[in-house]
């Protein structure tokens, strides 16, 4: 994965947005969003899922394809005139739904206890740190007792070699992507103790692509998915 | 933090603008806030973060820190960066409501490109007012109870800020020419270059405002300008020795071509100018009267002073169609969709479109366009 500061570029247009993140991830995108939808719909029929900062909708799809009643949430009009452009894939079994939200604004939208899971994918490193713990909390109590959550995002490699590795690759197509676009991406940091932190259990952190990716799975409590833990104990 | 780091902080984000730097986000007190002293959203960049707690000093307010992204609210909310989304997030995940008592924030007023008013009051519940343009005018809104006049609400670009943003552009061209001529023709040269150049951004930069740019006779301005640098360069070259056809013709291209670089939408970057590449540019607002209630939200969020309350037939009118920048934000902000774009041809972008699309640098917008239909 050479860098996803390209996504903004790619996001200045948003028609162009789906072929560049395949070309920059080599095609190994597609594998996170049949990953991502795998774990959200395994074992349930018709799981009913919210996809966080859908875009232009690959990872929604994906979920749909898997059978599931879908939400696709993102606060960018322009990806979402894409996501919507798109025909379900062949034989899928799910519904799809598209809504322009924020990722704070799903309270909004939603009741408690409206969905078997929550995915996100390159979402959570575009909010502020507060944003994500406010973001967690909210749709710990959207998901059912035991629901899933399920992100992946750019994260920043472990190892010392590996980062600066990552650095020298990333830094050029980051430049660019400022000059052309006045904006870049950054890591997320801290993402599977900030899930534990909102109240989610089970916590896993899988890392692919030079350690520069990672996709953290977790579920809510089983017992009482909505206030098992207060609002105030769970900031991290 | 000391004077002079202060300062050294200025002028580092003043030459480095034209690339993000983010100030933490987030309620950030200035003074001694209470439970009811006003809340003042700004975006996350560091110049302007700063500049709001000199110009509130001795105030006691809140200011919450949306994500634009470490751009200027101007700049990230014409370009998408800076919505009302993020806004929301910004009270949410801060607990604004469990902060203070009152009910209401005030937005400045160059964010109305991208950020819908209405949309934050009816996902908070909370009042959300405009403030004025310009941050040093923000004392005198809170002493007046939190009221602009219209004065407040029409954009200036002082001569300090038209320089200011000569230095940032000019300092990077500089860069390249002085480094493109050193190597083609030698030192002496490149410092004729470096004259030239920085004559030129700064003399087109400081009296350009008193120009006037439409047509034509834009690009006179420019080649004058060009004219001036390259005569003083052509004055430095012979005073240092340096002589040479190669050398002159560098110093008479190169603030020709540092001109029209710059002149290619140097307008589009300010609160003040219309973006000469957008394709807005080639339309004017209308204003559709049967839509319009009066409601003037159009006249409140106007960096020009385009739009005026026509009091009689309340109804809003285009007094002013000449200063329009073409920003979109009366387009925006309108509650009954009354205002939009027309185009020379005869296309029309209706206020529904516009809020979907924002302009990128290179002053873009991507809309959907359908020819009128009566």
């Amino acid at each position: 994965m050479g860098s996803f500061a390209w996504m903004r570029v790619l996001e200045s247009s948003a028609e162009r947005y789906d072929r560049g993140i395949r070309w920059l991830s080599r095609g190994r995108m597609d594998e996170v969003y049949r990953d991502v939808a795998e774990a959200a719909t395994s074992g349930r029929a018709a799981a009913r899922v919210l996809d966080i900062g859908c875009g232009t909708g690959g990872l929604t799809l994906a979920c749909a394809a898997r059978g599931a009643r879908v939400v696709g949430i993102d606060r960018n009009a322009g990806m979402l005139a894409v996501a919507r452009a798109k025909p379900l894939p062949a034989g899928a079994r799910g519904t799809v739904r598209w809504l322009e939200l924020g990722a704070a604004e799903i309270e909004d939208a939603f009741v408690p206890g409206s969905f078997d899971a929550v995915v996100a994918c390159l979402a959570f490193s575009e909010m502020t740190d507060d944003e994500q713990g406010y973001v967690l909390e909210v749709a710990r109590t959207r998901l059912v007792a035991g629901g899933r959550l399920i992100l992946a995002d750019e994260v920043r490699p472990r190892q010392a070699w590996q980062r600066a590795w990552h650095a020298v690759r990333r830094w050029p197509v980051a430049g660019l992507a400022y000059l052309l676009t006045q904006t870049g991406t950054r890591p997320v940091e801290g993402l599977p103790e900030r899930v534990r932190h909102a109240g989610f259990v089970e916590v896993r952190e899988e890392r692919r692509w030079g350690d520069a990716f990672a996709i953290v799975y977790s579920r809510a409590p089983a017992a009482t998915g909505l206030g098992a833990v207060p609002p105030e104990a769970a900031r991290p | 933090m000391s004077r002079l780091g202060a300062f050294l902080q200025d002028v580092g984000d003043t030459l480095l603008r034209m690339v993000p730097h983010r100030a933490p986000t987030g309620l950030v007190p200035v003074g001694r806030p209470g439970r009811d002293a006003p809340v003042l959203v700004t975006g996350n960049y560091t110049l302007t973060v700063r500049r709001l707690r000199r110009a509130l000093a001795g105030h006691d307010v809140w200011l919450l820190c949306a994500d634009s992204r470490g751009i200027n609210v101007w700049c990230a909310s014409g370009g998408g960066h800076f919505t009302h989304h993020d806004v929301i997030a910004a009270m949410r995940s801060s607990r604004l409501e469990q902060r203070v008592d009152h009910r209401e924030v005030v937005l400045p007023q160059l964010c109305a490109t991208g950020v819908e008013r209405r949309r934050i009051e009816e996902a908070t519940g909370f009042l959300a007012r405009w403030g004025p343009a310009r941050l040093e005018d923000l004392p005198a809104f809170l002493a007046r109870g939190r009221r602009v006049v219209q004065r407040e609400r029409v954009m200036r670009f002082p001569l300090g800020e038209r320089l200011e943003m000569a230095a940032a552009w000019g300092w990077v061209l500089l860069a390249i020419a002085l480094g493109l001529a050193w190597g083609l023709v030698g030192a002496a040269a490149a410092v004729a270059v470096g004259v030239a150049v920085v004559t030129a951004v700064a003399g087109l930069y400081a009296a350009v405002p008193r120009a006037h740019l439409a047509g034509r006779g834009r690009w006179a301005v420019f080649a004058g300008f060009a004219a001036l640098g390259a005569a003083l360069g052509s004055v430095t070259l012979v005073l240092g020795q340096a002589t040479g056809v190669a050398g002159l013709l560098s110093v008479v291209a190169a603030p020709f071509a540092v001109v029209a670089l710059l002149g290619l939408d140097f307008e589009g970057t300010t609160p003040w100018y219309a973006s000469a590449l957008a394709e807005v540019g080639r339309a004017e607002v209308e204003l559709v009267e049967d839509r319009c209630s009066g409601a003037a939200a159009c006249v409140q969020v106007c960096p020009r002073g385009v739009l005026a309350m026509d009091g009689r037939r309340r109804k809003v009118r285009i007094a002013e169609p000449g200063a329009c920048i073409r920003c979109a934000a009366c387009i925006v902000q309108c509650p009954e969709d009354a205002l939009r774009f027309r185009f020379d041809d005869g296309r029309v972008a209706e206020a529904t479109t516009i809020r979907r699309t924002r302009l990128n640098m290179l002053g873009k917008r991507t809309v959907e366009l359908r020819k009128r239909e009566e």
